[in-house]
């Protein structure tokens, strides 16, 4: 289970029939929970577009939301389970009142912060371009372990131009 | 992701359409390591690539070092949107050699 709280009681309608769907506040939420086999990855990167435009980002913007996400999974199946297609990961996308936030959450292992480096701009060495992308794309990015398991999130603001 | 080659003159084109990700860019990977060898030139047509992620860019990136390694020349063409986005995030194009179309690419133009 994710430890993100609703930001109110009125945000899950289950947690409370008295109240109408309606009085919600409507904020999108998508939840997956996909096995860390990469043929699923395209089914993930079908839904956050679209989740990101509904926000009202670009689609420029959009596109690189849905690879910042897709490069966090990878990274999640190679360095967490290695290539094995047999653990879990919990994905939210969640619309907040100033963008977008992501979570994952995993059971493998543990990343190495020691390790966990973008490449700088410039260099022509294939490694680190996922962790690059995702710094590059998002506005902020965390990683943290929990007793839930490994916990992946970043944010992105919705910077409105009017 | 679907992956074909073909001969041009001393050339290889190499014309990939679809996705290009964690799943499928080993078999892109090992169809340019292929490729590279049996020919002077291997041109990548990249116009229909809907999609590529970091480990597809890092792939063209290896075979760019093993085409200056062997002697070969290594040249993309016709980048889609997509491609065109993570190259921008990446800051990888200037390493490459990057034309409009393919007669460009193969120097028949």
């Amino acid at each position: 289970m994710f430890n993100n709280q609703p930001e109110n009681q009125a945000d899950n309608p289950a947690d409370n029939p008295g109240k109408a769907i309606g009085d919600a506040r409507r904020c999108l939420r998508m939840k997956f929970a996909m096995p860390s086999d990469p043929r699923y990855l395209p089914v993930v990167r079908g839904a956050i577009g679209p989740l990101a435009a509904a926000i009202g980002w670009d689609d420029s913007e959009c596109r690189a939301i849905t690879l910042a996400l897709d490069e966090a999974l990878a990274n999640v199946i190679r360095h967490a389970y290695h290539n094995c297609a047999d653990g879990m990961i919990e994905l939210e996308c969640r619309e907040s009142a100033d963008g977008l936030e992501i979570t994952l959450l995993d059971k493998g292992d543990a990343p190495d912060r020691s390790k966990i480096c973008a490449r700088e701009i410039g260099c022509d060495q294939p490694g680190g371009l996922g962790t690059h992308i995702i710094k590059n794309v998002m506005d902020t990015v965390s990683y943290e372990e929990s007793p839930e398991g490994n916990r992946f999130v970043a944010r992105k603001l919705l910077r409105k131009t009017t | 992701m679907k992956i074909s080659i073909r001969d041009v003159g001393n050339a290889k084109v190499v014309e990939v359409e679809g996705d290009v990700d964690l799943g499928t860019s080993p078999v892109f990977r090992r169809t340019l390591f292929e490729a590279l060898p049996r020919a002077a030139k291997v041109a990548l047509n990249l116009a229909a690539i809907r999609y590529i992620d970091s480990s597809g860019i890092a792939t063209l990136i290896e075979v760019l070092k093993d085409s200056q390694r062997l002697n070969k020349e290594f040249v993309l063409f016709g980048l889609s949107p997509a491609v065109e986005e993570v190259f921008r995030l990446t800051h990888v194009i200037r390493i490459f050699q990057v034309f409009q179309t393919e007669q460009e690419a193969l120097g028949t133009a």
